[in-house]
C-alpha cells in the first residue's frame, strides 16, 4: 500500500523533461510534504501519483496497483480510492456547493444514484459534516460562483474529506489562504489522514508551513529529488542549494553571502510540531 | 448549532414546481404537435418513403434536365446576391437611424425600430408569396423577399453591434465638433468593420438557403425544380436537384470561412488602402452583383413607375382592414397554438439529438452527417417527412427538428470544446464515469451556452414553422397559403398579423428565460 516510484521520468510533449530518475516510496499512512522552487515538477509528480499522466520510464505502483497497463474499470477503481485536491478548485461555478462535494464519490457511487443526486442532492448529512471541517457549511446550498477565492478551495478540500481516499494528493492546497487559515487547514489534511490512516502527499510553497506541519520533507528540483529526509534533518543548507537560482550552481551554500538573484531565505527552523 | 434530524434540499420544492410547470405547458404542446413516432414505421408510410428514397437512385443525370438544374443554379445564386445587395443598400440608412451609436442620449429611434420588427417578424417565404401576386411568378418576388427580410435582419444586428463596440472614440471625436455620421464613421467602423463584414457574408450564405425555399412558392431557382419534382414524385431529378443544392451551400460555407478567415489579414503598411486583395474583391463582388442583375432580367426601375405603384397600393389596401371576426379569430387562434407547438417541440427534439451528436465519439462522420442535415432547408425537410409521417404539424416538427439538430449540433459542439475541462477531468480523475464526469463537472459550465443556443433557434424556429404549413405541415402558414390562393386577402391579412405577433411574443418569452436560467 501507499505508493512506490522507481527510476520514473517524464518528459513532455514539448520535449521538456519534467521529471528525471525519481525514486519516492510512502508507507500507508504516511505524510510527505513536496517542497522546491517552481517548475521543480511538484506538479508532475503528484500527477503521477494520480495517474493524470504515465511516466515515460521506470515503474510506479499506487496503493498496491502497478500503474502499468490497467483496464478502464480497474483503472476507475483505483482513481476512486485516491483524492487531489487541486490548486485551482476544479468547481463548476453554477453548480451548488453540495453538489460539488457530494461529486467526490462520484467513483463509489452507483450511476442511478450519482444521477439522482442531480435531481435531489442524495447525501445532505455527509456533504454537511464536510463543509462543517473546512468552516464553511454555512454556503452548503449556495452556488460555486457566490464564494470567495479561498471559500472555494476549502470546498475543494471539502470534496476530497468527503471521498475519503486512501491517498490523497493536494497541490498547493492552501495558496488562497491568509497564514492562519493555511496552517489550521494543512492541520486539518493532516489530521484526517492520520485518522484514517490514509497516505498524503501535499506540495506546499510555504516552506515553514511544510517544516512546521509534516514529518517528512522531499525536496525536488530540476525534475529530481534534492533530499528526502525527516523534518528535524533539514538544515538550513538544504533548503538554500534547493531555492537557489541556476546561477548559483555548483550549490555549495554560503549563508555570508547569498546571491541576489536568491529569493527570501527560507524561514528558519522551528521545531516540528 | 442545532441539528435538524432531516435536512432537506431548500430549493427542492422550487425546481419540483417549475419541473411540474413545464410539463403542464410541453404537454399539451406535444399534443397539439400531433407526436407520433410510431407513424414513422407504419408500413404504408414505409413503402411511400422507401419507394420515394429507392427513386433517388440513380440520380437523374439526362442532359437536358441538367441545362435545366445549372439554369436553376445560377439564378438561385443570383437571387442570393442581388437580394443581399438590395438588402444592404435598406440595412445601412435603417441602422444608422436605428442605432443608439454615436448619440448623446440614447433616444432609440422606435419609428424605424418598429419598421424593423415588421420586416423582419414576417418571413421572406410569406414576402415572396404576396410579392409573386404583384408581380407573378418569376425570381423578382424572391429578390425583394430577400431583400426586404434581410434587410431588417442586417439593419438590427448592424445597429446592435456599433452599440456594443467601444464608444470612446466615437465620443471623443464628436466632443470636438464632428458630427455623428463622421463620429461613426471613423470611431466606431474601424473597431467594428470585422464583426458587419463577417455577419454579411454569413447572411449571404443563409440568403443561399433561403433563396431555393424561395422557389416554393414559386419565386425560380432550384427550388421551383425540386417543388416540381417532388411533386411528380420524381427521385432521380430530386436526388439531383439535392446533390447540387448541397453542394452550393458546402461551397458557400467554404467560401465564407475563407472570406471570414482573410479579414484576419494584417493590413499592409502603405498609404492606400487598396491592395490586389481588397480590389479584387470589390471588383469581383461589383461584378457578381451586377451579373446577378443582369441575369434575372429584372426591371427594377419600372417598379417605381406610377403604374406599378398605384397596382402596389390597390393590393396592398385590399389586406385592409383585416378580418376579425369571431369565427376566423378562433381559426386563427388554432392555427398559433399548432405553430408554437411545431416550433417548440421541433426545438426541444433537435437539442436533445444535437447534444446526442455533440457528445458522439467519430468527429468527421458526426461534422458530416450535421452539415448535411443543417444544409437541407426546412421546407425541403418537410416534404420528405410529409411523405414519412403524411401531412400535418407532426411532419412540421420533424422537418424543424432535423434541420435544427444540424446547427445546434455544431454549436453545441463548440460550446462543449469551449467549456474548461478541469472540473470533468478532476472527476475522471476520482474515478467518476465518463458520463457522471460529464454531467457534473462539464454540463454545469456549458448549460448557459447551450439554453442561450437552443433559445435563439426557437426564435428562428417559430418563424420557420409559421410558413412550414406551405407544404402542408398545418399551422399558421397552411392557413396563410389557402386564403391567399383563394384569394382572401382580409384573412390572410389578420395570420400575417398573428404571425408577426406570435414571433414577438416568443422573441420576449425567449429573452425572459434567457435572463431567468442565468
Amino acid at each position: 500500500m501507499g505508493f512506490a516510484m522507481e527510476g520514473v521520468g517524464l518528459t513532455h510533449a514539448n520535449g521538456t523533461v519534467a521529471l528525471a530518475g525519481i525514486a519516492l516510496a510512502a508507507r500507508q499512512g504516511e505524510c510527505i510534504a513536496l517542497i522546491g522552487p517552481s517548475g521543480a515538477g511538484k506538479t508532475s509528480l503528484l500527477s503521477v501519483l494520480a495517474t493524470a499522466l504515465t511516466p515515460d520510464q521506470g515503474s510506479a505502483q499506487v496503493l498496491g496497483t502497478e500503474l502499468r497497463g490497467l483496464s478502464a474499470p480497474v483503472l476507475r477503481a483505483l482513481r476512486a480510492r485516491i483524492g487531489t485536491v487541486h490548486q485551482a478548485p476544479p468547481l463548476p461555478g453554477r453548480q451548488r456547493v453540495v453538489t460539488s462535494v457530494l461529486a467526490g464519490r462520484l467513483g463509489q457511487w452507483p450511476a442511478w444514484k450519482a444521477l439522482a443526486s442531480l435531481a435531489y442532492p442524495m447525501d445532505i448529512p455527509g456533504a454537511r459534516a464536510a463543509l462543517a471541517q473546512v468552516d464553511l457549511d454555512d454556503k452548503l446550498f449556495a452556488r460555486c460562483d457566490q464564494l470567495s477565492g479561498g471559500q472555494l478551495q476549502r470546498a475543494g478540500i471539502a470534496r476530497v474529506l468527503y471521498q475519503q481516499a486512501a491517498l490523497v494528493l493536494a497541490d498547493e492546497p492552501v495558496s488562497a489562504l491568509d497564514p492562519n487559515l493555511a496552517q489550521a487547514t494543512v492541520r486539518l489534511l493532516i489530521d484526517d489522514a492520520a485518522q484514517r490512516g490514509a497516505t498524503l502527499v501535499a506540495s506546499l510553497h510555504a516552506v515553514d508551513l511544510a517544516l512546521n506541519c509534516f514529518a517528512r520533507i522531499v525536496g525536488i528540483k530540476g525534475g529530481r529529488i534534492a533530499f528526502d529526509l525527516p523534518t528535524d534533518q533539514v538544515r538550513q543548507e538544504h533548503l538554500q542549494a534547493l531555492y537557489a537560482s541556476e546561477g548559483q550552481t555548483p550549490p555549495t551554500p554560503q549563508p555570508q553571502a547569498p546571491g541576489p538573484a536568491a529569493p527570501a531565505t527560507p524561514a528558519p527552523l522551528t521545531l516540528c510540531r | 448549532m442545532p441539528l435538524k434530524s432531516v435536512e432537506r434540499d431548500p430549493a427542492a420544492l422550487r425546481r419540483l414546481v417549475h419541473t411540474v410547470l413545464a410539463l403542464c405547458v410541453l404537454w399539451p404542446l406535444f399534443q397539439a404537435a400531433q407526436v407520433r413516432p410510431a407513424a414513422l414505421f407504419e408500413a404504408g408510410n414505409l413503402s411511400v418513403i422507401g419507394n420515394f428514397l429507392a427513386a433517388f437512385l440513380p440520380p437523374e443525370t439526362g442532359s437536358e434536365f441538367l441545362a435545366y438544374l445549372g439554369q436553376a443554379t445560377l439564378q438561385t445564386l443570383a437571387i442570393a446576391t442581388a437580394g443581399m445587395a438590395l438588402a444592404c443598400l435598406l440595412a445601412i440608412p435603417l441602422a444608422y437611424l436605428a442605432s443608439a451609436a454615436g448619440r448623446d442620449r440614447p433616444t432609440l429611434n422606435p419609428i424605424v425600430r418598429g419598421l424593423l420588427t415588421i420586416l423582419r417578424g414576417i418571413p421572406e417565404l410569406v414576402w415572396a408569396l404576396v410579392f409573386v401576386r404583384v408581380f407573378g411568378l418569376g425570381p423578382a418576388a424572391g429578390v425583394l423577399a430577400l431583400g426586404l427580410t434581410y434587410g431588417g435582419m442586417l439593419a438590427k444586428v448592424y445597429a446592435e453591434i456599433l452599440e456594443s463596440t467601444d464608444p470612446a472614440p466615437a465620443r471623443a471625436l464628436a466632443h470636438s465638433g464632428a458630427r455623428r455620421p463622421l463620429a461613426i464613421l471613423y470611431g466606431l467602423i474601424p473597431q467594428a468593420s470585422k464583426e458587419l463584414a463577417s455577419y454579411t457574408v454569413y447572411r449571404w450564405e443563409c440568403a443561399i438557403r433561403a433563396s431555393v425555399v424561395m422557389g416554393f412558392v414559386g419565386a425560380g431557382g432550384l427550388g421551383q425544380l425540386m417543388d416540381q419534382s417532388m411533386k411528380m414524385l420524381n427521385g432521380g431529378e430530386a436526388a439531383s436537384i439535392l446533390l447540387t443544392f448541397l453542394a452550393l451551400v458546402f461551397a458557400a460555407d467554404a467560401l465564407s470561412g475563407w472570406l471570414r478567415r482573410s479579414l484576419d489579414a494584417p493590413v499592409a503598411a502603405r498609404p492606400s488602402p487598396w491592395g490586389w486583395r481588397s480590389a479584387g474583391s470589390a471588383a469581383v463582388l461589383l461584378i457578381a452583383v451586377l451579373a446577378s442583375f443582369g441575369l434575372l432580367d429584372m426591371d427594377l426601375l419600372a417598379l417605381f413607375s406610377a403604374e406599378s405603384a398605384s397596382s402596389m397600393g390597390q393590393f396592398i389596401a385590399s389586406f385592409f382592414p383585416p378580418d376579425i371576426s369571431a369565427d376566423w379569430l378562433r381559426s386563427v387562434a388554432i392555427g398559433i397554438w399548432e405553430t408554437l407547438a411545431i416550433s417548440v417541440v421541433g426545438t426541444l427534439l433537435a437539442a436533445v439529438l444535437g447534444l446526442v451528436f455533440a457528445l458522439a465519439p467519430l468527429k468527421p462522420v458526426n461534422r458530416f452527417v450535421l452539415n448535411l442535415l443543417r444544409s437541407v432547408p426546412e421546407l425541403v425537410w418537410a416534404t420528405i417527412t410529409a411523405l414519412a409521417v403524411g401531412l400535418g404539424p407532426f411532419a412540421g416538427a420533424l422537418a424543424l427538428a432535423l434541420h435544427t439538430t444540424g446547427v445546434l449540433g455544431r454549436l453545441y459542439g463548440e460550446a462543449l470544446d469551449n467549456t474548461p475541462p478541469a472540473p470533468a477531468g478532476a472527476l475522471r480523475l476520482s474515478g467518476a464515469a465518463r458520463g457522471l464526469a460529464f454531467f457534473y463537472g462539464t454540463l454545469p459550465g456549458a448549460a448557459p451556452q447551450l439554453i442561450a443556443y437552443t433559445l435563439y433557434r426557437w426564435e428562428m424556429n417559430i418563424r420557420m414553422a409559421a410558413i412550414l404549413g406551405f407544404v402542408g405541415a398545418g399551422g399558421l402558414g397552411q392557413l396563410l397559403y389557402f386564403e391567399l390562393s383563394l384569394f382572401h386577402y382580409a384573412q390572410a391579412c389578420t395570420v400575417i398579423i398573428a404571425m408577426l405577433l406570435l414571433s414577438m411574443g416568443v422573441d420576449q418569452t425567449s429573452a425572459w428565460l434567457r435572463r431567468r436560467m442565468r
